[in-house]
C-alpha cells in the first residue's frame, strides 16, 4: 500500500532529474564557444538520459505501476562540430578551419523554459499532496 | 471504556503516515510513545538536512523542503489525534452516572 510520502518521493525525484537537466543546460550554454576540452577536440554538448524506476518492484499491481524518475547517465550528443573558417584563430587546423561544439542557444533555451515548466509541475505536485494530506487530517473537525 | 478509548488510537494509525510502524504496540501508552517518537525522527530528520543546506554540507533544495512538509504532516497528524483522544476522555469524564 503507497502512502503519502511515497508520492512524495515521486516528485523529489522529478524535481532532482530536472534540476540535473538544468545543470547540463548550463554545461552547453558556458561551452557552446569552446574549442578545446580534457580529451581534446571542441566540447560535445552533453544529453541527460532518464529511466523509470518501479518504486516497489516486489509490491501489488497498484505499487509496480508507481515509478521515480533516475538519471541513468549524461551522455554527449553525437552531432559532429561546425567548421568555420578562421585562420586568426589559435585553434585552427592547417586548412584554416575552426572546429566549434555543436550547441544551438535557441533550442538551449527552448530546452531550459522546458525545464522550468517541469520543474513548477513537479512542485504543484508536492503541493497538492501535502495540501490533501492536511485536508484529510480536517475531516471531522 | 479504556478499551474504546484504545480502539479510538488503534484507528488512527500515525505510523502508517510517518513511515513508522506501530503495529505492536500493546498499550495505550506503548502506542503513544512510538507515535511520538516517530514524529520526533521526522522533525530531527528535517532539521539536519536544514543544517546541512545551511552550513553548505548539501545542496538538495527542494529535498529538505519535502522532508521538513513530512515532518509538518507528521505533528499535525499526531496532534489531531491527540485532538480525538481528548475529546473522547472529556466525553466519559462528562459523562452521568
Amino acid at each position: 500500500m503507497s502512502d503519502i510520502i511515497d508520492t512524495f518521493n515521486v516528485a523529489a525525484s522529478g524535481l532532482s532529474a530536472e534540476r540535473l537537466r538544468l545543470q547540463t543546460i548550463a554545461t552547453n550554454m558556458a561551452n557552446a564557444r569552446t574549442t578545446r576540452t580534457a580529451e581534446g577536440g571542441p566540447f560535445k554538448r552533453q544529453v541527460p538520459t532518464f529511466e523509470a524506476k518501479q518504486l516497489d518492484p516486489f509490491g501489488d499491481e497498484l505499487d509496480r505501476a508507481t515509478s521515480r524518475v533516475e538519471v541513468t547517465g549524461i551522455r554527449s550528443d553525437g552531432r559532429p562540430p561546425v567548421r568555420v573558417y578562421d585562420p586568426s584563430h589559435p585553434d585552427a587546423d592547417a586548412n584554416g578551419y575552426v572546429s566549434y561544439p555543436d550547441v544551438d542557444v535557441m533550442q538551449e533555451m527552448v530546452d531550459l523554459m522546458m525545464t522550468n515548466r517541469a520543474y513548477e509541475a513537479d512542485s504543484s505536485v508536492v503541493e497538492a499532496t501535502r495540501d490533501m494530506a492536511l485536508r484529510a487530517l480536517e475531516i471531522g473537525r | 471504556m479504556i478499551q474504546r478509548v484504545q480502539g479510538v488510537s488503534n484507528a488512527a494509525d500515525i505510523g502508517q503516515l510517518t513511515g513508522a510502524g506501530v503495529a505492536s504496540a500493546s498499550n495505550f501508552g506503548e502506542l503513544l510513545e512510538s507515535a511520538v517518537k516517530s514524529v520526533d525522527a521526522a522533525q530531527t530528520g528535517a532539521d539536519a538536512q536544514l543544517e546541512g543546506l545551511a552550513s553548505g554540507r548539501s545542496v538538495d533544495l527542494h529535498g529538505t523542503m519535502i522532508a521538513l512538509e513530512e515532518a509538518n504532516i507528521a505533528l499535525r497528524a499526531m496532534t489531531s489525534v491527540r485532538d480525538k483522544l481528548v475529546d473522547a476522555y472529556q466525553a466519559l469524564w462528562n459523562m452521568p452516572i
